[in-house]
């Protein structure tokens, strides 16, 4: 299973995905169809934001909706327009206002992935957008934990006249094994 | 001919002293005629401007007008033009800007807004697709554009919505102030903050959800992800969208034509402290593009330490990093940072504000001014704190700040000795390059319709790297080929960066025009169009009283040699200009006085242009 996640920082705000996305989705030019936004905030704080839906596993606009008319369908969570009711109360409950709404389209809509090609991930010209597999979803953070590591170590070495920093976690020194120093 | 897509179709036009919104349909002759965005601005001033009195008497009009590529799926197409007579020159004038204005306009259902007359109280329009209002806007008087468009978006709960304000300076009809959106795009040159403040209106809000018109949307898809891959695979792709305009500094200065301590020096020694690289390194905290460009040359900068942080603020481009770094002689980013953050707050033109600045800075040591007539500030080469306090004072119409906030000509007619000092064309204020190496851009600068601005054409580069051997026949077609070229792009919506800057092709865009519209169009055609646009607004001039003698740049670029840099010597030779501007007036048609004639009128098929 991929899932899409962003980078804001890459983000240039460009809305080139929310266009594509419209096009893709509906056939006409109309970024307001996108089934992503971006967010621009400015000044405090500057950030621009794709907000992507993120395929809950058990999603709160389903929980929500009242006509049961949304399901997943191999992990895409989909809604049925049959049976919507256009009440919109998945565009509020959803925790990232992922669903989104357009006076001349008759029910909600959101993001199902393009069929597995998201058209979004393809226009991105910063790669602000990612289509990666879920288990790889938190790694960076996990990896900027390790980075983080306060008892890290320097050594600063040269190489071809350049100054340079290896970083690295030493062993603890002196001890054996840590709980044997009671015996 | 039938348009099939790309237009609306419709002008808003609001009376904003009649408080009376009327909605004009436009008819498919002169849609493709005029084109779009500025070729349609200048065409409806021409129709109005025997009403037009003063530039800033409700009697002027502004029309804002994206393009019929505006919004679509092709790179940088968010571009709007801003048309009127300009209080600076009193001429015609253009400026236009980018981010997700023109997109909102379209989006709403209109190709082109004009606005009239003179709202009784300080208001702002209100557009949301066919929702039309005067808002009274007292609560936002006196603020910042930042600020302005920040607390209309908190009052009206959207922060979707798109607006183009002026800042204190529009307000106080400061003569070279702008029109700001999206925080930092600015409708710079020619005073159109100004005209703004004349009427009145401190923003536009709007709204827009409706779908875009395209005749062939499948082929322009083509066209267009052909267009983004053509972008994407060029060598310098990745650098520009890393520091996008401020890549020019380190060209500029080595080739030796980046204005210096006022336009005296054509290289600065600090160079390297206001370059790409120091933004990159130290500042630039994010990207930011305009809508629908890969191309990302906006850049965010955070000043992080020292006493200017806490700034933030996207740009400085090259323009902005030249006017308030070399030609101020200030050689510390931050301040340049803090200088273009204050011009976007207060709506001055970067390029105006810095040019004037730095006129004034050599007024005082030339003792052309005295202390007291800037208010006890002794001004000198990179006072930072004084070139502030400056920015402040001229937005707010303080003291000294009175007299420069009426421009070049306004300067001159107070102190009549500073003419000399100023850079300067048709009373706009000189951008960022010297023409004392280059004849060609010195007659771009000459013949450009708006007065001084590389917008119309820029052929510096090509001169001093190809030219040498020029005939002055050659010169002058070059020039009027880039004059014909580049406004297409301001008619046709979009932004010439993905052409001048990575070489894409100008052939596609009337592909990109085939395809919106329906009507097969080859390029020859829409330079064509172009022509007639600049011949409209030269007729607009020549209405207006200009003559020979306003294509002619500054005293300098003929008297002082160039003093040091790679350049050294040069200088034009006022003979020589003389002649090559006859060339040109010959080659576009125009009589010995630059007067367009009847032959090329009717070649033009603007046979009702009666000059």
């Amino acid at each position: 299973m991929r899932k899409l996640t962003v980078i804001p920082e890459r983000c240039s705000g460009c809305r080139l995905c929310e266009l594509a996305c419209a096009i893709n989705a509906f056939g006409v030019n109309n970024p307001k169809k996108a089934k992503l936004r971006v967010f621009s905030l400015y000044p405090h704080p500057v950030i621009k934001k794709p907000i992507v839906c993120n395929q809950c596993g058990i999603p709160k606009c389903s929980e929500n909706c009242p006509a049961g008319a949304i399901y997943i369908e191999d992990g895409i969570v989909k809604i049925d327009e049959k049976t919507c009711v256009a009440c919109q109360m998945c565009v509020t409950s959803c925790p990232f206002g992922a669903i989104f709404v357009h006076q001349e389209i008759a029910v909600p809509f959101k993001c199902e992935l393009c069929g597995g090609n998201p058209k979004c991930v393809e226009v991105c010209p910063k790669k602000a957008i990612i289509y990666t597999p879920e288990h790889i979803l938190g790694q960076s953070t996990r990896l900027a934990g390790v980075l983080k590591y306060a008892h890290m170590k320097e050594v600063e070495y040269f190489e071809h006249g350049i100054a340079k920093k290896l970083r690295y976690a030493d062993i603890e020194k002196g001890k054996t094994s840590g709980d044997n120093n009671d015996n | 001919m039938t348009i099939k897509g790309g237009y609306c179709q419709k002008i808003l036009e609001m009376d904003l002293s009649k408080n009376n919104k009327r909605v004009i349909e436009v008819s498919d002759s002169f849609a493709v005629k005029y084109v779009g965005g500025r070729g349609w601005g200048a065409r409806i001033i021409w129709e109005n401007l025997k009403h037009i009195k003063d530039p800033l008497s409700p009697s002027n009009i502004v029309v804002i007008a994206p393009g019929p590529l505006s919004g679509l799926y092709l790179p940088a197409s968010g571009k709007t033009s801003f048309s009127s007579i300009s209080p600076a020159t009193g001429l015609y004038a253009d400026s236009n800007m980018g981010g997700m204005f023109a997109v909102e306009i379209k989006q709403a259902g209109y190709d082109a807004i004009i606005i009239r007359g003179r709202a009784e109280k300080l208001s702002y329009l209100f557009i949301d697709d066919d929702c039309v209002e005067v808002r009274n806007a007292k609560k936002y008087k006196g603020l910042g554009c930042t600020e302005t468009e920040r607390q209309l978006k908190e009052d009206l709960g959207d922060e979707t919505l798109r607006i183009a304000t002026i800042g204190p300076a529009g307000e106080n009809l400061v003569k070279f102030s702008c029109i700001n959106s999206e925080w930092s795009r600015n409708a710079g040159r020619t005073g159109m903050g100004a005209i703004f403040g004349s009427k009145n209106l401190k923003a536009i809000v709007i709204r827009g959800t409706k779908d875009l018109p395209v005749f062939d949307l499948t082929r322009l898809m083509e066209l267009g992800e052909h267009a983004y891959k053509t972008l994407k695979s060029h060598r310098l792709f990745e650098f520009w969208q890393r520091q996008g305009l401020m890549t020019v500094v380190d060209y500029a200065n080595a080739a030796g034509i980046m204005p210096t301590h006022n336009f005296k020096d054509t290289c600065f020694d600090d160079a390297d402290k206001i370059n790409g690289e120091v933004m990159e390194t130290f500042y630039k905290i994010g990207d930011a593009a305009c809508y629908a460009c890969s191309m990302a040359c906006g850049n965010v900068n955070l000043v992080k330490e020292g006493r200017y942080a806490g700034t933030v603020t996207e740009g400085p481009e090259y323009e902005t990093a030249c006017m308030f770094g070399s030609n101020v002689g200030i050689n510390d980013f931050a301040a340049i940072l803090k200088a273009n953050y204050l011009c976007d707050e207060y709506g001055v033109d970067t390029i105006s504000t810095g040019n004037l600045i730095a006129a004034v800075i050599e007024a005082y040591e030339k003792g052309i001014l005295t202390l007291d007539e800037l208010d006890g500030m002794a001004l000198h080469w990179g006072d930072s704190d004084s070139i502030m306090e400056l920015i402040r004072k001229i937005g707010e119409r303080e003291g000294i700040g009175n007299v420069i906030a009426e421009g070049a000509h306004g300067l001159i007619k107070k102190w009549p000795a500073i003419k000399q000092l100023l850079s300067q064309v048709k009373g706009l204020e000189q951008s960022s390059y010297d023409v004392r190496s280059a004849i060609t851009m010195a007659l771009a600068y000459g013949t450009s319709d708006i007065g001084g601005h590389h917008a119309r054409a820029w052929t510096i580069a090509k001169e001093l790297e190809v030219g040498a051997d020029w005939t002055l026949d050659e010169k002058a077609a070059i020039v009027i080929y880039h004059q014909t070229v580049r406004p297409l792009f301001d008619m046709l919506g979009v932004c010439r960066l993905p052409w001048i800057e990575l070489g894409f092709n100008e052939s596609a865009y009337a592909e990109f025009y085939s395809a919106a519209t329906g009507i097969e169009t080859g390029l020859e055609e829409l330079l064509k169009r172009s022509e007639a646009v600049y011949n409209i607004t030269r007729a607009i001039n020549i209405k207006l009283g200009a003559t020979i003698e306003d294509d002619f740049p500054s005293w300098r670029c003929f008297n002082e040699p160039i003093k040091t840099g790679p350049l050294v010597g040069k200088k034009l030779d006022r003979e020589e200009y003389t002649k090559i501007l006859k060339l040109y007036y010959n080659k576009r048609g125009w009589d010995e006085n630059g007067v367009p004639v009847l032959k090329t009128l009717d070649r033009l098929e603007l046979t009702d242009i009666k000059i």
